[in-house]
């Protein structure tokens, strides 16, 4: 195949817009995709941690005596020995509040106190097995609601990284569980609620869930006293290497961070997991180091934020909600890692896609005693969108409306403020609800059955606001062959980043995806990206990506005219070398940042009117079978709609759509982790269930609608995480519909169900 | 996991000998699957495993007859599941055996393995002890006879000696009976059941001859509901008569609570699908919730 | 101090001998002395289907099955499946029908399909979806995995009637 530089017949969208299959796909089929967790570095040592018991206590004494003279056992480490080597041992994106090994104290069952580095993985566990810690315990928090005002501190003092202005008062505050507060205030909500007709309130809960990606946490660190290298299971390298950097007190280029193929992650693997302790024990050893976790492990590093919302609406005679009041209690365990942002950034759409004048929303991050809460796909807004879509349905049935009607008489609209004041554009909120019930066939009665089976329907819309401001930065080389490679940091962990990449890649120089490379990542190579997260790579990364496309096609026609071309001459690209340079050499380089514009919120009022450069919409519905005899509910039916602005990849963005859906009909109906004094006792994928073959809904619709994006690359924006919002509330709406019961905190499983059944009855089920 | 020593026997009686009655840390394995769970759990330690893959042939085979079916304790489930004998004389097992665990899992254990090890959540265990099944069990001083019925002494317990191995399970021939199992799976749909419901009946129609009843998971044993088979024996089944049997099962089974469900709820769940086991077993189809 | 034992088997086709300890499993040894990375363990527990090898023609879960049991046994893993120049039907099907995301999982779906449909060339959604009750997969690709079943099972009938 020959690159040329104006290709005769050469169209727009003949390579965005294709299904194009993952450019990485032998790889994957093969088996050869090499992973961090399989990955082994020459005179690597092992590394196994030993881990708290106690959910809060003072560290008396450990005893690694016993641990160190087993054979093989080359170093037993405590925090004391990290901090000969790293005299601020302290890290965390919002908060400097995580010790790299516990320090003084213990603040959740599942912390690692200790490490051995042996020269094989069986021995360092058998180490840990040898090694003894004496705790004085303290009193623990565990509740969100509680930790706010409760007497138990989890931390004596707060410690803000710096890198948040936001955060910046807490300094050194006390006598606090509240990592931030954010405030929204619009309007006036205590005139309007009291005015308003009729009155709402209630209260949800959302369970603490968690990733699980089947590749567990993974990382090998190789210190060396002038750089280091580190194999890492990350999807944010940029931001490790800054962090690491941070720690040693060293320039960014001396740190380097190889991504391999990432086993998924959903937001698990960010920011600061496992890189803090890799390093201090490479440091130690002075070799390289692996620590790669058990699916057990898992349950002890970072899950997803649990939640209390208590909502309150004022609505009038017409069924318009004019008063809107959310506090949100976000429980984010005993380190904040990025709990802040989740609080903030999901906290200001917290009222939803609803037109509502007088708004007010406090938005809480809690510390309490357990393992701690990060980022899980969708970043806290379906735990939102549980609570004010379940308010919704409630309040459209207790004022005799149509779940549909209702919403559509509330909702936002193109040209009109979003809660933050922001003015909403590119949000079509009404066209994708009216795909939603069209495909649900929302105007036909629906047979709800009268045996001991009974049948229900329910949707739900959503909204959420892409973190802002982000910056990502991407590099496109052209070689003297014509052939192109891509140099980006968006890390691919099965989303279709690199093909979706490649594919505008191709868009712009006319040449198909498919000859694009796009480099595994690599910050001696790969230039910043923020991070794989929050969708919002396609977007910040496509953009990037299109300005260093667009500017080495622009290098090349003026490389072309430089050696006398014609002005629209399709001169092979290889042929432009070798007339440039005699021979086969060169390369043509263009590059592209972008960072959108951005306002942060006012203090106090939590308002801007450049909050975020695009916003995810989506909806959907769900039709239920529920055996009342047992509590046993099957979702029949689940249809998921969204704007996607533009399909880059078609089938990409219907497989982000699908995944989403199954992975929430998990969070939804049976996912939690059940903890007993701290601790967590269904550590395992035997007893905390993922969903399998037979929970796929009989009937699944994955669609998207193509409101295009104004200001995104192609028109397109991101779809990472915009399916998870609505499968939740749609199913417990549909659950209500079927049997008249309500239930507000998930999982929804059978025992629940039944139990809610049997309450509602009025003879309640005994608790033991 | 710690490490351990394994010995292979070639024959039987060469296994049994390895085992101490008195040695708890000595331990027989046969597919692996159950035990592999335990020692990487850290709830086991052995200091020896003593395999039985290489002992003889023919505690790998099926064998029918007029008497019923006979089954080597090293046979694989797969095994199982694929015979044709075992689907023409005992189709319950067939259908039990696809949702039991995954094929992997079946392609390796045992079912010897799944009755020695005392598992009130297995499947086999249930159905094997509704078809009345029995077992030859040999030890250092011989053989004996054991029902299935009479194996399990409580929670991951059986009345075997240390040393003494399942060598094969008889199941009698079943003439006109008709079973099914109900697996009741309470978190995803595949799961370990949080009640498993066996019933194996005699019937003319819906007229009673003889019913075998049997609970697990949701107590701590795999257990006769006797109470509820007396119900049943030479009556025809009514609306009334289910629901009386159901209400009779739950009254004499103990329960134990887990993550799968309460003990109240798995009394609840109790009534309802021993009458639902029962309805099934007289038309001879197996039931998923 | 337990021992090591070598023990001689064939793997991929070919025969091979390895050092093994007692408590090493399938996976581990396949990763430390074969360098093949198909196999992977993830729950440690046999549900997920990561671990999955061929062991005397029938796909056992590598993380439950000791190493010491494959002394005299065909072992055949993932990298078997592909050549230079093919991969195979099930392997093409699950990349046109965009059958996988992350990957992690893929090479155990790839081998417990190959085996389904050794087993039963045209089999039913229900017979598929029963057969692979013991592969999960976190970024839930059932769907296109259901897909790529069914057309790896075309491509192969089309491939035998050739």
């Amino acid at each position: 195949m020959v690159t040329t530089l104006n290709p005769v017949g050469a169209k727009v969208g003949s390579q965005v817009g294709r299904s194009v299959p993952r450019l990485e796909a032998r790889d994957k089929v093969t088996g050869r995709a090499e992973y961090t967790h399989t990955m082994r570095v020459p005179g690597m040592l092992h590394v196994k941690l030993f881990r708290s018991t106690v959910a809060h206590g003072l560290i008396k004494s450990i005893d690694t005596s016993e641990a160190k003279k087993l054979p093989g056992v080359i170093h037993v480490v405590t925090i004391d020995d990290i901090m000969k080597v790293l005299p601020h041992p302290y890290y965390g994106p919002a908060f400097h509040d995580q010790p790299i090994l516990a320090h003084e104290k213990v603040r959740f069952v599942g912390e690692p106190v200790a490490a051995v580095i042996a020269t094989d993985p069986h021995i360092a566990d058998q180490a840990v097995q040898l090694i003894t810690a004496e705790y004085e315990e303290l009193p623990a928090v565990y509740d969100e609601v509680e930790a706010l005002t409760s007497d138990v501190y989890v931390h004596d003092q707060l410690k803000p990284a710096g890198t948040f202005a936001d955060l910046k008062h807490l300094k050194g505050a006390k006598n606090t569980n509240t990592a931030l507060d954010y405030q929204l205030r619009r309007g006036d909500f205590e005139k309007a609620y009291a005015a308003a007709e009729h009155k709402f309130e209630h209260e949800f809960k959302t369970q603490k869930v968690l990733h699980l990606s089947f590749e567990p946490f993974a990382c090998i660190c190789d210190y060396k006293d002038t750089h280091v290298t580190f194999y890492d299971a990350s999807q944010g390298p940029s931001f490790v290497r800054t962090e690491m950097a941070r720690l040693l007190g060293w320039p960014e280029n001396k740190v380097r961070i190889k991504v391999p193929y990432l086993g998924s992650g959903y937001g698990s693997k960010l920011y600061i997991k496992l890189e803090a302790m890799a390093l201090a024990f490479s440091m130690i050893a002075r070799k390289p180091v692996k620590i790669a976790y058990t699916m057990e492990e898992m349950f002890y590093q970072v899950t997803r934020h649990p939640c209390t919302f208590r909502i309150k609406s004022g609505v009038d005679k017409d069924g318009k909600i004019v008063a809107r009041k959310c506090e949100v209690f976000w429980n984010g365990g005993a380190y904040a890692d990025i709990g802040p942002r989740v609080t903030q950034k999901s906290g200001l759409t917290a009222s939803g896609p609803y037109d509502i004048d007088n708004v007010d929303i406090n938005s809480y991050a809690l510390y309490t005693n357990l393992t701690p809460a990060g980022a899980l796909r969708g970043f806290g807004v379906p735990q939102l969108v549980w609570a004010y879509e379940g308010h919704t349905d409630m309040m459209a049935r207790a004022l005799n409306m149509d779940p549909v009607e209702f919403r559509r008489k509330n909702l936002m609209r193109e040209g009109r403020e979003h809660t933050t004041s922001q003015v909403l554009k590119d949000a079509p909120i009404e066209k994708v609800m009216d795909k939603v019930t069209e495909r649900m066939n929302w105007s036909q009665p629906f047979d709800k059955g009268t045996g001991t089976v009974r049948r229900g329907r329910g949707i739900a819309i959503a909204i959420k606001a892409v973190i802002s401001p982000t910056t990502s930065v991407a590099i496109v080389n052209v070689s003297a062959d014509g052939s192109a490679t891509l140099y980006c940091g968006t890390v691919d962990m099965g989303q279709g980043s690199d093909t979706a990449m490649a594919q505008m890649v191709g868009e712009v120089l006319n040449i198909p995806t498919e000859s694009v490379r796009v480099v595994p990542r690599d910050t001696d190579i790969t230039p910043y990206d923020m991070g794989t997260l929050g969708s919002r790579s396609l977007f910040h990364m496509g953009h990037a990506v299109q300005r260093a496309a667009e500017e080495a096609r622009d290098k090349l026609k003026a490389l072309a005219k430089e050696v006398g071309e014609p002005e629209g001459s399709n001169i092979p690209i290889a042929d432009l070398f070798q007339k440039r340079y005699g021979m086969q050499a060169g390369n043509v380089i263009g590059s592209g940042i972008y960072k959108p514009d951005y306002v942060s919120p006012a203090p106090g009022t939590g308002l801007s009117p450049n909050v975020t450069p695009f916003w995810m919409i989506s909806g959907a519905g769900a039709e239920v079978e529920v055996d009342t005899e047992t509590g046993h509910v099957k979702i029949t039916k689940l249809i998921n709609v969204v704007d996607c602005g533009k399909a880059i990849n078609p089938k990409g963005v219907e497989t982000q759509i699908s995944g989403a859906s199954i992975m929430h009909i998990g969070f939804t109906m049976f996912e939690k982790m059940y903890i007993d004094g701290g601790q967590v006792t269904n550590a395992s994928l035997a007893d905390y269930k993922i969903p399998g073959f037979h929970d796929v809904p009989d009937v699944m619709e994955n669609l998207y609608i193509e409101h295009e994006q104004s200001n995104g690359p192609f028109g397109a924006k991101g779809v990472g995480e915009v399916a998870t919002f609505c499968p939740s509330p749609a199913i417990a709406n549909a659950i209500d519909d079927a049997i008249g019961v309500r239930i507000t905190e998930m999982p929804l499983n059978a025992e629940t169900v039944y139990r809610a059944i049997r309450a509602k009855q009025g003879r309640p089920l005994e608790d033991e | 996991m710690i490490p351990f020593e394994i010995a292979e026997p070639t024959s039987l009686a060469a296994a049994i000998a390895l085992l101490d009655p008195d040695d708890p840390t000595i331990r027989p394995v046969g597919g692996g699957t159950a035990l592999m769970l335990m020692m990487k759990a850290g709830v086991f330690h052995p200091e020896k495993l003593v395999s039985l893959r290489k002992i003889e042939s023919r505690y790998s085979a099926i064998t029918a007859g007029p008497d019923g079916l006979r089954i080597g304790a090293m046979t694989a489930l797969g095994s199982l599941e694929r015979s044709d004998d075992v689907k023409k004389y005992t189709p319950l097992i067939t259908r039990t055996l696809r949702t039991l665990s995954n094929v992997r899992v079946r392609n390796v254990a045992t079912i010897g393995g799944a009755l020695a090890h005392g598992d009130p959540h297995m499947d086999l265990p249930p159905v094997l002890m509704a078809l009345g099944a029995t077992m030859t069990v040999v030890g250092p001083k011989g053989e004996r006879k054991l029902a299935v019925e009479d194996l399990f002494a409580g929670y991951y317990e059986t009345v075997l000696e240390k040393n003494e191995l399942i060598a094969e399970v008889h199941i009698p021939a079943q003439g006109t009976k008709k079973g099914a199992y109900y697996k009741v799976t309470t978190g995803s749909a595949d799961d370990w059941p949080a009640l498993g419901v066996a019933a194996v009946i005699e019937a003319d129609g819906k007229a009673v001859k003889s019913a075998c009843i049997v609970a697990s998971a949701a107590t701590d044993k795999a257990t006769r509901l006797k109470s509820a088979e007396a119900l049943l024996n030479g009556k025809t089944v009514t609306d009334a008569l289910l629901k009386q049997a159901g209400e009779a099962a739950v009254a004499e089974s103990e329960f134990i609570a887990d993550v799968r469900g309460s003990v109240p709820y798995k009394r609840e769940l109790m009534q309802v699908y021993v009458r639902r086991a029962i309805a099934a077993a007289l038309e001879g189809r197996n039931g998923a919730h | 101090m337990t021992a090591a034992r070598t023990i001689t088997f064939t793997l991929n086709g070919a025969p091979v001998t390895a050092d093994v300890k007692p408590h090493h499993n399938l996976v581990e040894m396949l990763q430390t002395q074969f360098g093949l990375i198909g196999a992977r363990e993830t729950c440690g527990q046999g549900l997920c289907g990561c671990c999955t090898v061929i062991v005397n023609g029938r796909a056992v879960s590598g993380c439950l099955y000791l190493a010491v049991f494959i002394d005299g046994a065909d072992v055949v893993t993932i990298e078997s499946l592909d050549t230079r120049d093919h991969l195979s039907p099930v392997q093409e099907a699950f990349i046109e029908a965009s059958a996988f995301q992350c990957g992690y999982c893929t090479p155990g779906f790839i081998l417990m399909v190959t085996q389904l449909l050794d087993e039963n060339p045209d089999p039913t959604d229900d017979q598929i979806k029963h057969y692979l009750t013991g592969n999960l997969c976190r970024c839930a690709t059932y769907p296109e995995v259901l897909d790529a079943v069914k057309l790896a099972a075309r491509k192969r009938k089309a491939a035998a009637a050739a």
